[in-house]
C-alpha cells in the first residue's frame, strides 16, 4: 500500500479517490432525495421540489420537509458512522470479521440505554449516547479480554464477541420482559428502526459522527500503522497504549451516537468497509472516506426499502440490512482471504 | 504449557468423583422441589412424594415444580451433550449451539410461527392463543434444525473446515437474530410477552408435556452415544490423523453434527435459548475428568442436568414472584466463567 504512494502514480490514479466519493456522494444525494418521493404516499417530483423550495405549511411540504428530510439524511450518517466503526475495530484487531455488532459494541451500547428507559424513565435521552458509549466500552473491552488481547484471532474474536451479545441480549430480554407496556416501540428501536426521525434526533446524533469522522482522518496515518502489523506500528515508534484506546474510542463514539436514536443497524458496520477495500483505497484515509459513504448510502437505500415494501406498514432497517449483509458476510467468510489475518500473524 | 503438565492431564479422576456427581443430579431435583413461590413446609411435601398431602400442595408440586424440574434436567443434559459434541467436531472447546446458529434459528422459527398464529388467529385482540403453544417445542426444533442443516450445506464445500463452520455459524446466528428481531419489531405487537419469555430462557410454566416432547430426544441422544464413542475419539484429531485410524471422517462429522443439533434444538425448542450451558458444562466436565476421554460424556450428561436445575432453582429464589429467567441467569454465570477459560485456551 505505501510502496504504491510512493512511486508516483499514473495518470488519473490520483484522481480515482475524489472520484470514487463524489460518485458515491452523488448517488447517497440522489438516494436520499428518491426518499423524499418514495413512501406509504408517493410524491411527483414537482411537488417535491415545491415542497423543498416553498416553506408553507401544506401537508406535502411537512411529509417532505419534517418526515421523510431528516430521516434519509439521519439514515445517511448512521450508516456512515456504523462503517466508520467497523473500519477502525477491523484495523485496530486486524481482523477481517470485526464490526460493531461481532465486537459487542453495539450490544454494550443497547443494553444500559434499554435498562435505562425502563427503571429509570426521568433521564433525559440526551444522556442516552453518554450510557451507551461507557456501556459500548465495556463491552468491546470485555470482548477483547476474552478474544486474548487485541490481536484476536477470528475464531476468537467471533467467539468472545458473540458470547458478550448473548450476554447482553438475555440481559436485554429480561429488561424488557419487566417493562410491560413500551416493550413493543422499543423493539422497533432494537430492531434499528428509523421510523418518525425528526431534525432534534438527527442533530443529537450528528457530532458524534462527525467528531468520530475527524479524528480518524486526521489520524490515518496512525489506523495506517496499526492496521499493518504491531511490529511495524512499534518500529515506527507508535505507542501503542496511547493510540489503541483512542482509535478504540473513536470507534466507540459513533456508535454511542447512533444507538440512541436509530438502534442497531446490523451487518453495516461490518460489510461497508468490505466493500471499500474492494475498491482498492491507497490508505486508511481514502479507505475510511470510502467506507463512510458506502455506509450511508447502503443505509438509505436499505431504509427506502424498509419504509416502502410493505408500505404502509414500516419494517425496521435492520431487518433490510441484516437480510443484503448477512449474505455478504457468509460470503466474505467462505472466501479464503477472510482468515488470511490469522495466518499473517 | 509447563513440563508438569501432562503428568497432571495423567493423574487418576478421583475415585469419588462419579458417584458424588450422581449424588448431585440426584439432589438436585430434591432441594428444587422443595423451594418455590409458594413457601411448602417440608412435611407437606414429603407427604406428597410419598403419595398423600393436600391437593393444594399436591398441585403445587405435581403439576408445576416437577414437571419444571424434569423438563429443567433433561434439556440441561441435551444441551450440555450437544455443546459436548460439536465441541469435539470442530475441535473447539468453546463451540456452543448458540454460538452455531441452532438457537437462533429456533427462535427466528418460533418468532414467525407465533406471528402467523396471532394474526390468521385474530389480529385485533388481545385473546390469549392457546392452541400454538405446545406446537412450540417442535416449531422451534425445526428451525434449529434448519439453521444447523444449512450450516453444515454451506462448509460442505470447504472439506469441512471447523474453523469455517464456526464462523459461519456465527454469521448466521446474527443474521437470524436480527432478522428475527425484524420481524417481531415490525409486525408484532400483540402477545409480545409469550415471545419475550420464551426469548429469554425461561422454565416458567413449563408442562408435563414439555417433559414428554423432551424425553424420547433424551433417551435416544443418550442411546445414540454410546456408539459414536469412537467416532468421537478420533473427531478429535486432525481430519488427516483420524482417516488413517480408518474412521470415515465425513460420515462421522454429519452424523455427529446431526445429533448435536438434534438435540440442541428440541432442547431451546422448549425452553427456549438458554445460553451458556452447552459451553460451560462440557468444560467442566473435562477439568473433572482431567484428560480421561471416556470419562467426559457422561460426567457432561449428569452436570448438565444439575446445572439447569440448580440455575433455575437461583432464579427462582431470587426473584420471588418476578422470577428472573434461567437464561438470564446462566449467562450471569456464565460470561465470568467465559473469560477465564477462554484466557487459558490458546
Amino acid at each position: 500500500m505505501t510502496t504504491r504512494r510512493a512511486a508516483s502514480p499514473p495518470r488519473g490514479e490520483a484522481l480515482r479517490m475524489p472520484v470514487l466519493t463524489g460518485l458515491l456522494l452523488v448517488l447517497a444525494a440522489l438516494a436520499i432525495a428518491g426518499g423524499l418521493a418514495i413512501g406509504d404516499r408517493t410524491l411527483p417530483s414537482g411537488t417535491v421540489l415545491d415542497a423543498l423550495v416553498s416553506k408553507a405549511g401544506r401537508v406535502d411540504t411537512i411529509l417532505v420537509w419534517t418526515l421523510r428530510l431528516p430521516r434519509s439524511l439521519a439514515a445517511f450518517l448512521a450508516g456512515a458512522g456504523l462503517a466508520l466503526a467497523g473500519f477502525l475495530l477491523q484495523a485496530l484487531t486486524r481482523n477481517p470479521l470485526a464490526g460493531p455488532g461481532l465486537t459487542g459494541v453495539s450490544a454494550g451500547a443497547v443494553a444500559p440505554i434499554v435498562a435505562a428507559f425502563v427503571f429509570w424513565p426521568a433521564l433525559s435521552s440526551v444522556w442516552y449516547p453518554l450510557v451507551g458509549f461507557a456501556g459500548g466500552m465495556a463491552a468491546a473491552s470485555a470482548t477483547f479480554l476474552i478474544a486474548s488481547g487485541r490481536m484476536a484471532s477470528p475464531l476468537h474474536l467471533a467467539l468472545g464477541g458473540m458470547s458478550v451479545s448473548l450476554f447482553l441480549h438475555a440481559v436485554t430480554t429480561y429488561v424488557l420482559l419487566l417493562s410491560g407496556p413500551q416493550v413493543p416501540s422499543l423493539l422497533f428501536w432494537l430492531a434499528g428502526g428509523l421510523q418518525g426521525r425528526s431534525w432534534p434526533q438527527l442533530a443529537a446524533m450528528t457530532p458524534f459522527v462527525a467528531v468520530a469522522l475527524a479524528g480518524a482522518l486526521s489520524i490515518h496515518r496512525v489506523v495506517d500503522l496499526l492496521s499493518l502489523s504491531e511490529g511495524a506500528a512499534m518500529g515506527m515508534g507508535l505507542r501503542l497504549a496511547l493510540w489503541r484506546p483512542l482509535v478504540l474510542f473513536l470507534a466507540v463514539l459513533p456508535v454511542a451516537g447512533i444507538v440512541p436514536v436509530a438502534g442497531p443497524i446490523a451487518f453495516v458496520g461490518l460489510a461497508a468497509p468490505h466493500i471499500a477495500r474492494l475498491l482498492r483505497p491507497p490508505g486508511s484515509g481514502w479507505a475510511m472516506t470510502l467506507a463512510a459513504a458506502i455506509g450511508g448510502l447502503t443505509t438509505v437505500l436499505a431504509d427506502l426499502i424498509a419504509r416502502s415494501i410493505a408500505a404502509p406498514r414500516e419494517l425496521p432497517v435492520g431487518l433490510v440490512t441484516a437480510l443484503i449483509g448477512g449474505p455478504v458476510f457468509l460470503y466474505l467468510v467462505q472466501r479464503p482471504r477472510a482468515l488470511a489475518v490469522e495466518a499473517c500473524r | 504449557m509447563t513440563p508438569l503438565a501432562p503428568s497432571l492431564a495423567a493423574r487418576p479422576p478421583a475415585r469419588w468423583l462419579l458417584p458424588a456427581l450422581v449424588g448431585l443430579t440426584l439432589a438436585a431435583p430434591l432441594v428444587a422441589v422443595l423451594f418455590g413461590v409458594a413457601d411448602l413446609p417440608l412435611r407437606d411435601v414429603a407427604d406428597v412424594l410419598a403419595g398423600g398431602g393436600s391437593a393444594g400442595a399436591r398441585s403445587i408440586i405435581l403439576d408445576i415444580r416437577l414437571p419444571r424440574i424434569v423438563t429443567g434436567m433433561l434439556a440441561g443434559m441435551q444441551l450440555a451433550t450437544a455443546g459436548f459434541l460439536l465441541q469435539t467436531i470442530t475441535r473447539n472447546p468453546l463451540a456452543d449451539p448458540s454460538l452455531m446458529g441452532v438457537s437462533q434459528g429456533a427462535t427466528l422459527a418460533v418468532t414467525l410461527f407465533l406471528m402467523i398464529a396471532v394474526y390468521s388467529h385474530d389480529p385485533g385482540s388481545n385473546t390469549v392463543v392457546e392452541l400454538p403453544l405446545s406446537w412450540l417445542p417442535a416449531v422451534g426444533m425445526l428451525g434449529g434444525l434448519a439453521a444447523g442443516g444449512f450450516i453444515y450445506l454451506m462448509t460442505l464445500r470447504h472439506d469441512l473446515g471447523a474453523l469455517r463452520l464456526t464462523l459461519c455459524g456465527v454469521a448466521m446466528g446474527a443474521l437470524l437474530q436480527a432478522v428475527a428481531l425484524g420481524i417481531v419489531a415490525g409486525w408484532g405487537s400483540t402477545r409480545m410477552e409469550v415471545l419475550l419469555e420464551w426469548l429469554s430462557g425461561s422454565l416458567y410454566a413449563r408442562r408435563w408435556e414439555h417433559a414428554v416432547f423432551l424425553a424420547p430426544f433424551t433417551l435416544a441422544g443418550l442411546a445414540v452415544l454410546p456408539l459414536l464413542r469412537r467416532p468421537l475419539e478420533l473427531l478429535r484429531f486432525e481430519p488427516a490423523v483420524a482417516r488413517s485410524f480408518g474412521l470415515a471422517y465425513a460420515r462421522s462429522f454429519s452424523l455427529v453434527l446431526l445429533v448435536s443439533c438434534a438435540l440442541a434444538a428440541s432442547a431451546v425448542g422448549a425452553v427456549g435459548p438458554i445460553v451458556f450451558v452447552g459451553l460451560i458444562v462440557p468444560h467442566l466436565a473435562r477439568r473433572l475428568a482431567r484428560g480421561h476421554f471416556p470419562l467426559v460424556l457422561p460426567l457432561t450428561v449428569v452436570l448438565g442436568a444439575s446445572t439447569v436445575t440448580f440455575c433455575d432453582l437461583l432464579g427462582r429464589l431470587l426473584g420471588r414472584a418476578d422470577e428472573i429467567p434461567i437464561g438470564v441467569v446462566t449467562a450471569l454465570c456464565g460470561v465470568p466463567l467465559l473469560i477465564v477459560l477462554l484466557r487459558r485456551t490458546p
